[in-house]
């Protein structure tokens, strides 16, 4: 090919307006040996893209492989969805375990202790009067328990009185 | 579509899906496995493919998000695979490639490796694969003045660098 063209079509190049067609006349006037000293670097370049093409899916069981992982695939992909399913259905039941649980101990608690809290009367007079005895007999434990601790309080005064006459002694 | 029609309509983009898996990822393994994950989605949502106008972009498309989805997925684990953290070569190359390939060639490539991901990505779209720059703005889900800026950048940078390495032997 006359050098001039190429010339002209690397200057094209190197702008980026080459077509696919030109860059392919390019390829193959630098796949040829003997390139003149002027286009050397576009030679080592065209050299190393030329190389580059060359190279290959060196395994020869790939494209089996290929099909063989697609053959499975179509399963695996069904599967997945199942997994998925099987996934949901685990938090699921998570959930149900715990609903439940809690609505028994919620049942549970209520049937054991709230007995007291159930109206024991249903006459409201009667359960004034009721509530007054009982509000006496704390105020009567009260009083008892009152007296006893002025006795502690006897054994206080005692202290004190024995602290004084120890200060005095000491002066 | 059937495997048989798979196996003859889509397969064969394998290399172009790998080059670009590798070209991102930098693993001939993890290349691998996205590739062949990329046949899996594409083989699942055959039946949307006919409505779509440049399948071979779409699959491009999908090694890209795969491939970005595995990068990001490292970044958070904090994990390389060994392979790419330790920079171990695993091209095997018959002796007589190993000679072939002189070392200007391998030079483009550490200058192309060291371009900005976006430029890189898009020259190698283009000149590896030789793609329209519609379908690269697909692929990449770019506009178009992004790709051509971008590619234009691309080709000029390592342009100047060669130049200079050719006229002062600086690396």
């Amino acid at each position: 090919m006359d050098s001039n063209k190429i010339e002209a079509l690397l200057a094209k190049y190197w702008e980026c307006e080459t077509s696919l067609e030109e860059e392919n006349e390019l390829r193959e006037y630098f796949s040829q040996r003997d390139i003149p000293a002027q286009f050397r670097e576009a030679a080592a370049l065209f050299a190393y893209f030329g190389e580059q093409r060359n190279k290959q899916v060196k395994e020869i069981a790939f494209d089996s492989k290929v099909v063989e992982r697609i053959q499975t695939s179509t399963s695996a992909n069904r599967s997945k969805v199942v997994r998925l399913m099987y996934n949901f259905s685990k938090i699921a039941a998570g959930l149900i375990v715990v609903v439940v649980a809690t609505y028994y101990i919620r049942s549970e608690i209520r049937k054991t202790t709230p007995q007291e809290m159930v109206d024991t009367y249903s006459d409201p007079k009667l359960a004034f009067e009721e509530t007054k005895k009982a509000l006496m007999m704390i105020s009567k434990s009260f009083g008892h328990a009152e007296e006893q601790a002025k006795k502690i309080n006897l054994l206080n005064e005692a202290k004190e009185n024995i602290q004084e006459e120890s200060d005095t002694q000491e002066l | 579509m059937d495997i048989e029609s798979f196996q003859t309509r889509v397969l064969p983009v394998k290399n172009k899906l790998y080059r670009f898996a590798f070209r991102l990822l930098g693993s001939e393994e993890e290349a691998k496995d996205v590739v062949q994950e990329v046949f899996v989605r594409v083989w699942n949502g055959r039946e949307n493919m006919e409505a779509i106008q440049n399948w071979e972009a779409w699959c491009m498309r999908i090694t890209k998000n795969l491939s970005l989805d595995r990068i990001r997925t490292w970044k958070r684990r904090n994990t390389q695979p060994i392979e790419s953290s330790f920079d171990v070569q695993e091209e095997s190359l018959t002796p007589y490639e190993s000679t072939e390939i002189n070392e200007s060639m391998q030079r483009v490539g550490s200058l192309i490796e060291a371009l900005p991901e976006k430029q890189r990505n898009i020259i190698h779209l283009r000149d590896v694969e030789g793609y329209s720059y519609q379908e690269i703005c697909d692929i990449l889900e770019l506009d178009m003045n992004q790709v051509k800026v971008n590619l234009f950048r691309a080709r000029n940078s390592v342009r100047e660098k060669i130049i200079k390495i050719n006229a002062y032997g600086l690396k």
